[in-house]
């Protein structure tokens, strides 16, 4: 097993972090149940639409232009972690893992050019 | 101790969380779950050193692939109850075809002898730069050993990108043409601008 | 002291519970999606766990091809599950029984 102790700092870390945002999140919710008056009814909570009752489902549907934007990020994502290992071990693979990774990246940019050509990049 | 404690816990939360994946009436929880289900999945993998790989799961997983699950949740608009119909009915049979399988596997891992294999304890590095860290000596294996694999990852990544423009990429024509910026650059006075002296009392052609 | 045999188990169950989503969601294809993507990080902790306990580095460097088969397979299989939804208005499994579009 791994030694944990060299991810104190993440794990003191990860709790600060926890501990900022549940006071961002809890703190004024607190502050204001104690200050202010908390009488709740059913037409104070009822969803509220300049008087008449709600037409259409809270959730409204998105553009499929989001689902391209999410695919194109999902692949150039995997690319770019590619390059992590590629990049801190350079010294290993020397010329061969240079070559390999421009050819990768030609590829890449075939797709690229092909997402631009087809217009899926555009925001229209 | 304390690493049995977050294996424990690691492998309690991520078998929880993949139990909710599947049974959640609503797909968004169903993500939500999953998103889980793979943190805990990474911790597992911290747990042996293989830090490279539970922070890709992180970036690429948690970050991506969730994420499209969850536009595609949100951009479809289902009638999920109406999905959920055979659930009642297919739960015992899944649930005996499930038990089977599981206790194969795990009768699988009682007959499982290691044999030739030297089983050693696990410190996240290995073979080719043992001093290096685990991100490097993952390098230095996949751009010596599988280039040519790694080139393959590229076509198949190349390959979903075109696949997934072929098909949901509908060109839309502008109602007013489509912005070519290059042309607009391009343009210069004299292709665009005429100069005129019309006579008094004459109109111009253009 | 966490052996090879826990990891194995506990991808063991993960798995398991993958092939049992797509038994009980047997209509709803985003929910069987995502027990493929169960299954395919059972596979993946099983890669890791083998590579970190040989002392092998292989199994993580095919746990990242793994990984980049997966996104693909989730890239063009949405694809083609939204398009699917444009066609028809459902994405009930039973309704694919027609080759046409």
């Amino acid at each position: 097993m791994v030694d944990l102790e060299q991810y104190l700092p993440i794990l003191i870390f990860l709790f600060v972090a926890a501990a900022l945002s549940a006071l961002f999140v809890f703190l004024p919710m607190g502050v204001s149940r104690l200050t202010g008056a908390h009488k709740p009814d059913a037409e104070k909570l009822s969803e509220y639409e300049c008087g008449f009752p709600a037409f259409e489902d809270p959730r409204s549907q998105f553009d499929v232009k989001f689902y391209l934007v999410a695919i194109s990020f999902l692949l150039f994502d995997l690319e770019a972690s590619f390059l992590f290992p590629w990049a801190v071990s350079l010294e290993y693979t020397g010329w061969t893992g240079w070559s390999a990774m421009v050819i990768f990246l030609g590829i890449l940019a075939v797709g690229l050019a092909y997402e631009w050509k087809m217009g899926a990049l555009d925001w229209q | 101790m304390i690493q049995t404690l977050a294996f424990y816990l690691f492998a309690a939360l991520v078998i929880a969380s993949a139990v909710m994946v599947i049974m959640a009436r609503n797909p968004v929880h169903s993500v939500l779950w999953l998103i889980l289900a793979f943190f805990n999945a990474a911790g597992l993998m911290v747990l042996v050193g293989a830090e490279f790989i539970a922070a890709l799961l992180l970036i690429v997983y948690v970050g991506a692939v969730a994420v499209l699950f969850l536009f595609v949740v949100m951009m479809l608009d289902i009638d999920f109850a109406e999905l959920r119909a055979g659930f009642v009915k297919n739960f015992p049979l899944g649930i005996a075809i499930a038990l089977v399988l599981a206790a194969e596997l795990i009768f699988g891992i009682g007959a499982y002898q290691a044999g030739q294999l030297e089983l050693g304890v696990a410190s996240g590095v290995a073979a080719p730069a043992l001093d290096a860290s685990n991100t490097a000596s993952i390098g230095a294996v996949l751009y010596r050993d599988y280039v040519f694999l790694f080139e393959a990852a590229g076509i198949i990544l190349l390959v979903a990108m075109v696949g997934a423009i072929v098909l949901t990429h509908r060109r839309t024509e502008n109602a007013r043409g489509q912005q070519d910026i290059s042309r607009q650059v391009r343009r210069n006075p004299d292709e665009a601008t005429v100069m005129k002296q019309p006579e008094v009392g004459r109109g111009v052609d253009l | 002291m966490i052996g090879i045999e826990h990891y194995i188990v506990v991808s063991a169950i993960l798995f398991v519970l993958g092939v049992l989503g797509i038994f009980l969601n047997r209509k709803n294809i985003i929910v069987i999606l995502m027990a493929i993507e169960l299954i395919l990080l059972s596979v993946n902790l099983q890669l890791v766990a083998f590579s970190a306990f040989l002392g092998d580095l292989v199994g993580q460097v095919f746990a990242m091809f793994v990984l980049t088969v997966a996104a693909g397979e989730a890239a063009v299989g949405l694809a083609i599950l939204v398009i699917y939804f444009r066609g028809r208005g459902t994405i009930a499994v039973d309704d694919v029984d027609r080759l046409k579009g």
